[in-house]
């Protein structure tokens, strides 16, 4: 009867000593420290007899599959070292090959994210690829790159990587919707927000973009369209320069399209798939900023979702934004000569990749798109076409990318101001004083 | 009234009707205390290769982390020695005092939200229900499934005008909510959220306190008068405190300490609004790319963390000695 309480009231508490408890406490307590200091998944061998060469997962699965028969295929010249292929997911990328670097145990040569090359580089972990460049010469490879995609590489000290694959923000339109609203695709400023109003009436949404959980094409887009009207987050030298009066001229017009219903009150909570299924849902994005390839990523090929014409700002400027993603190499290699050649090798068979339709991007190489499996897609074309001499960099105004562009994309002080206009809050030079101030408290002058 | 106070305290004390309260001390105190230290040793020895395995695996990435929340590196290179600069300029940061305030408020409801519904289904699951069993594996499954899925699905309840929440509140005429892209909004569909996936543990926790809490102190109670009110407030509450207390403190833990949670179902936003604290240090390390400041974050929590746990600690204390 009585066990329960004699047991609490007496031996068993007391036992359980505060020192003891204190001690596991602090040990669970500790499980944020254990997160941030990381640990992460250092794989085994940076060096060896293997180059070893990590990519991400780009696409489906099969283009790790093809991209891994690429590399194993590589037969390296004389006695030099064969090349060995792993998938690094996204997941916590930056912690993974940071903990394999420091430990030594990172890969040779790797992809991953677009910015990484220069965050590496800043630590003195990036071998430069001007060799690569100079076999690339050799090869004709290098006269085959589309214009303007090898500069933002090239540092004072040489190419801190090689691009492969562009990432680009192109302008998205759903045909039927515009028919139905009676309006014209937009060419300028002007004609997005008559168009807008015009698709708000039938319950469409005139811009419609995502910045939730993991989303960052809300953020692109807010940026797009500073770049678009002239403007840009830094200025030629690379410094920061966010109040000029082109950004709060755009800022102001974004601020004008959620007043009058045209950007969706929901967008700023919109995570990859909310935002794709307001794609998918054929009455309600009718047209928008988005990736390369929508059409293919959301299943819809019919015909009726198209790349718009590029809008031009209220200046006559048209620009968008476009990520080079790229292939760096580190010094932690058995042999430099052997990454050197093996990404040579690697370059000469991009076209493999989107031969077999296993990419979702547009490709460096004019070469690979002029193949047919590429203009196949009357999108793809119009994107090389009218999209791709126009884009710029994050790095804009400026022509280079340096690693405080990493600290830019996906930072909180881009998010925090991309969330801000896209939920109408505030106004124009508000939230560009307060993005200024988040990004100089975080960017390395 | 007199009579049911004596009764309550008698049953809060564990005494049943007619019983005498603890037995009286006994002859052989020597002997018993002899063996109690025999069992003291016992213990320590039966524990230590559990805590030697703590202090290892959490003593290099304390240290460590103490070392790069005085530096000024990076993931890869420790940097230079700051001191305590990465704590001064967290501590003067709005954001940093922003995110402390939500994770209070997380917590809070959180810790209390889940403890609320999980005591009172347990209470509601110890009367005689038809397939009671049946309920019990149905409400652990919040707690089972993977945070990955259940987030997937609060998302697909609540993230756009089109789905079946919002839905609803617009078949009944309101305007249509944006759960997770108004700011209070959001802040209160992932407290929900938490509730939600906590509750299960919370009803385990409080079913299995409540089994040792025996009918007939009820029954006594019942015999001195005592409401259903006052048989909880004066039985169930006290006789339960002691595991009450630790799964607040566990809960404590596991609030503050909520990553996937938060960031599954809006990555901190809208506009920093669900940005907690762990939110707010992952994101200083691995998107703002500043280290020192993200581990300082941390080692802020930690011992936080720590006291709060010490003043609970105390609590059970006191509750045992009750």
């Amino acid at each position: 009867m009585n066990a329960t309480p004699e047991l609490n009231a007496t031996g068993h508490s007391r036992s359980f000593s505060r020192r003891g408890f204190l001690g596991l406490t602090a040990a669970a307590a500790a499980v944020p420290l254990l997160a941030a200091c990381g640990g992460g998944s250092a794989s085994k061998g940076g060096g060896g007899d293997l180059i070893k060469f990590w990519d991400m997962p780009w696409a489906t699965p099969a283009y790790n599959d093809a991209a891994k028969k690429i590399t194993e295929s590589y037969v390296p010249a004389g006695s030099g070292p064969k090349a060995g292929y792993q998938t690094i997911q996204w997941n916590n990328f930056y912690q993974t090959f940071s903990s394999a670097i420091a430990s030594k145990t990172g890969p040779a040569v790797s992809t991953g994210g677009g910015f990484q090359a220069f965050q590496f580089d800043q630590q003195g972990q990036i071998a430069y690829a001007d060799k690569v460049i100079d076999a690339l010469k050799k090869n004709g490879q290098f006269d085959d790159f589309l214009p303007g995609v090898l500069e933002p590489f090239q540092s004072d000290k040489g190419y801190v990587a090689v691009p492969w694959q562009l990432d680009m923000r192109v302008n998205w339109y759903r045909k039927s919707l515009f028919e139905k609203a009676g309006v014209d695709v937009p060419k300028d400023w002007n004609g997005l927000l008559e168009a807008g109003k015009a698709l708000k009436k039938i319950g469409a949404v005139g811009f419609m973009t995502g910045a939730g959980a993991g989303n960052f094409l809300g953020n692109h887009a807010v940026v797009q369209m500073m770049v678009n009207n002239g403007g840009g987050v830094w200025d030629e030298n690379g410094g920061i320069d966010v109040m000029n009066d082109r950004n709060v001229e755009a800022v102001e017009f974004m601020y004008e399209l959620y007043s009058n219903g045209i950007i969706d009150p929901a967008g700023v909570s919109y995570n990859g798939d909310n935002h794709d299924a307001q794609w998918k849902n054929k009455a309600k994005a009718a047209y928008g900023p988005h990736v390369f390839g929508l059409n293919n990523r959301i299943g819809d090929t019919s015909g009726d979702l198209l790349v718009a014409d590029p809008i031009a700002g209220p200046h006559g400027d048209k620009a968008t934004l476009l990520f080079p993603n790229n292939i760096m190499m580190y010094k932690n290699t058995p042999s430099q000569e052997a990454s050197e050649a093996f990404l040579v090798y690697y370059m000469g068979k991009l076209k493999d990749l989107w031969q077999q339709k296993l990419m979702n991007a547009l490709p460096v190489f004019k070469s690979i798109t002029e193949l047919p499996e590429f203009t196949s897609d009357p999108n793809n074309v119009k994107i090389v076409k009218e999209w791709q001499p126009i884009a710029k960099t994050f790095g804009a105004r400026g022509t280079k990318l340096t690693a405080n562009t990493a600290v830019l994309d996906g930072g909180q002080a881009l998010t925090q101001f991309a969330q801000t206009v896209l939920s109408g809050k505030g106004d124009a030079k508000t939230a560009l004083k307060a993005f200024e101030a988040g990004l100089k408290q975080v960017v390395k002058s | 009234m007199t009579t049911v106070n004596s009764g309550l305290s008698r049953a809060r004390r564990g005494i049943a009707p007619g019983g005498a309260g603890r037995p009286a001390p006994q002859a052989g105190v020597n002997r018993a205390s002899k063996l109690h230290g025999q069992t003291s040793r016992t213990y320590f020895w039966l524990i230590l290769p559990s805590v030697l395995l703590l202090l290892l695996i959490n003593g290099y990435p304390l240290v460590y982390a103490g070392i790069q929340a005085t530096h000024d590196g990076s993931l890869i290179d420790a940097g230079n020695f700051v001191g305590v600069d990465n704590f001064s300029s967290v501590l003067a940061s709005e954001a940093f005092w922003k995110a402390v305030q939500f994770t209070l408020v997380f917590t809070l409801v959180g810790v209390f939200g889940s403890w609320a519904v999980g005591l009172g289904l347990a209470l509601l699951l110890r009367t005689r229900i038809p397939a009671g069993g049946l309920f019990k594996v149905l409400l652990l499954l919040p707690w089972v499934v993977p945070i990955v899925v259940s987030s997937t699905a609060w998302n697909w309840l609540v993230a756009s005008p089109d789905s079946p929440t919002a839905k609803l509140f617009t078949a009944f005429g309101l305007e249509t909510p944006l759960f997770l892209a108004d700011p209070t909004l959001a802040a209160v569909t992932v407290c929900l959220f938490k509730v939600w996936v906590s509750f299960p543990f919370m009803m385990m926790m409080s079913a299995g306190a409540l089994t040792s809490v025996d009918n007939t102190v009820y029954e006594a109670a019942s015999m001195d008068g005592a409401t259903r009110w006052q048989q909880f407030t004066g039985i169930t509450l006290p006789l339960t405190a002691r595991s009450t207390y630790i799964s607040w403190i566990l809960m404590t833990i596991f609030c503050v300490n909520d990553f996937p949670t938060i960031y599954l179902l809006t990555g901190g936003g809208p506009v920093d609004a669900t940005t907690s604290l762990v939110v707010y240090a992952y994101r200083k390390v691995f998107q703002d790319f500043q280290t020192g400041p993200g581990v300082a974050v941390a080692f802020l929590m930690t011992i936080t963390l720590v006291i709060v746990s010490t003043a609970l600690y105390r609590q059970i204390r006191k509750s045992s000695v009750e």
